[in-house]
């Protein structure tokens, strides 16, 4: 009963859940990865997650003039830096990762919920260029069969990890709250 | 026909066009059409070898072709294939 009354009340409210050990794992992730930016996607449905996939980041791996999400000013910075220095201030999801991510998901009846990325030197809030491939993605998810997720930064600023998670929506940023449990 | 969407950083190379359509069998040669008509874009998505590049997916009426034929998988008119660049940030 009690399992009822709690997946109903997911239903109205748009807070995400994210499991202890699944935020526990996105911060080894962020830790194991660092100096470079980690990134994965939580899957679960109605907002709770349950499941968490690591994706390689491959930044580090191609000159930055092919990377094509980036817009030409940014990959041209990019292409300037050495491939460890680019994977410190970028991330870039292999997509045969998210490939058989996304076909995991289906089949096992998740959605996608959130996109997450580290900030291993940064505040936990979106770049100016996240926003912006954020942004130029959301005509992208319907097409490819997926929710438009909310984005969760891990920031190792500072000794203790901060994790915020948004809505990115036109290119307007909002709090995305989540609750641990 | 066959329509092809165009994500926003390979627009400069369509003209600023965000769907263009092609006649192809098949995908791989669908980026050989693409290629004569829009020089450039093959090299975005595929690399040196022919194969897709890793932060690039190609869906053909929303199902991702790595999970039909790759490259191989066939086109017939009226497809719907969209050009999908990897989810980044920094």
């Amino acid at each position: 009963m009690k399992r009822k009354i709690e997946s109903d009340v997911d239903l109205l409210v748009t807070n995400l859940v994210i499991p202890q050990h699944i935020l526990d794992d996105m911060i080894a992730h962020a830790r194991e990865l660092a100096p470079h930016e980690c990134c994965g996607l939580l899957a679960g449905t109605g907002g709770v997650v349950s499941r968490i996939y690591r994706i390689t980041n491959i930044v580090a791996m191609e000159g930055a003039q092919n990377l094509s999400s980036f817009d030409p000013a940014k990959a041209a910075h990019l292409e300037r830096l050495s491939p460890e220095e680019r994977a410190e201030i970028a991330f870039v999801m292999d997509m045969q990762d998210f490939s058989t991510a996304k076909k995991d998901m289906r089949n096992n009846g998740l959605d996608l919920q959130v996109v997450y990325h580290s900030h291993p030197h940064d505040p936990a809030r979106p770049s100016v260029t996240d926003i912006k491939i954020a942004t130029d993605y959301e005509e992208i998810w319907p097409k490819i069969n997926l929710p438009i997720p909310a984005y969760l930064l891990i920031s190792l600023m500072h000794a203790a990890p901060d994790v915020r998670s948004y809505w990115i929506k036109s290119g307007q940023v909002s709090a995305a709250p989540f609750t641990v449990r | 026909m066959i329509k092809v969407r165009i994500p926003t950083p390979l627009r400069p190379l369509t003209k600023g066009q965000g769907e263009v359509e092609t006649t192809a069998g098949s995908v791989v040669e669908m980026i050989e059409t693409l290629n004569s008509s829009h020089p450039g874009i093959k090299d975005r998505l595929c690399d040196e070898t022919g194969e897709l590049r890793r932060f690039v997916n190609i869906y053909v009426n929303e199902e991702d072709i790595r999970f039909l034929k790759g490259k191989e998988t066939s086109l017939k008119d009226g497809d719907e294939v969209s050009i999908v660049p990897a989810i980044a940030g920094g």
